[in-house]
């Protein structure tokens, strides 16, 4: 009997990465919709507002620096 | 539910003749099935844990498609046969782990990442990714997570439909 490593990390194609009181990052193999905008991308990188302030939603832009 | 960051990290394959038994420590749920329908071959106590010569490969194929989750998988070792596997064969590789499948073709099936941002709701991310947040990391396959985009979710980062309540205008 063989026993094999086999490496998690490669079983994935997109990283979405939550930056902490910030946007969402995501990277990687995408398709992304828009389905307000009717908006269709394949970008290899995007950064999401989550704070629903940015005035380029669904983009973020940096208004959450703005909270307080 | 959470675990830490290195939990993550590795899996493992055990062959015999005919199949290859994947093992996927991060996915188990302790459901138990394996090692109370089978210890000769699933033995938690021992090191390997996972030892195929301890049954017939029908037996081992059995047990593994007992497993509810993708902590168990298993594949034939000649990849003509993995083609026509039948749904009912539940934890072969191509239904829980496609990212597995050797032809390039079941893995484009499942590649790239949707990332669908909602009317006036959360942000929706479907396929196989990986997520990080406060310090933790999760693989999904297959996966599906939906996340806050309008500031107010009581359980950031994902949505849990705070967006109609107060009313959230993506505009």
């Amino acid at each position: 009997m063989e026993r094999n490593e086999l490496d998690e990390n490669t079983g994935t194609s997109a990283i979405v990465e939550i930056i902490d009181n910030g946007p969402i990052k995501i990277s990687g193999e995408i398709m992304f919709w828009d389905l307000k905008r009717d908006i269709t991308d394949s970008p290899s990188e995007i950064y999401l507002c989550r704070c629903g302030k940015s005035s380029n939603k669904p983009y973020c832009d940096s208004s959450h620096k703005m909270r307080l | 539910m959470e675990r830490p960051r290195n939990h993550f990290t590795r899996g493992r394959s055990y062959k015999n003749d005919e199949i290859t038994v994947y093992w996927k420590p991060d996915a188990c749920i302790h459901a138990s099935y394996c090692y109370r329908e089978l210890i000769e071959v699933f033995d938690p106590g021992r090191r390997p844990w996972i030892d195929l010569s301890g049954s017939n490969t029908e037996r081992i194929i059995e047990v593994v498609n007992m497993c509810p989750t993708e902590a168990l998988s298993w594949k034939w070792n000649e990849d003509a046969r993995n083609i026509d596997v039948e749904r009912d064969q539940t934890n072969h590789i191509k239904f829980k782990r496609p990212e597995l499948m050797s032809t390039e073709k079941a893995k484009d099936e499942i590649r790239p990442v949707s990332v669908k941002i909602m009317v006036d709701g959360p942000v929706v991310v479907k396929g196989n990714f990986t997520i990080r947040y406060n310090g933790k990391e999760k693989n999904f396959t297959n996966g599906i997570i939906s996340l806050c985009r309008c500031g107010g979710s009581n359980q950031m980062p994902f949505c849990d439909g705070t967006h109609r309540k107060i009313g959230f205008e993506d505009k």
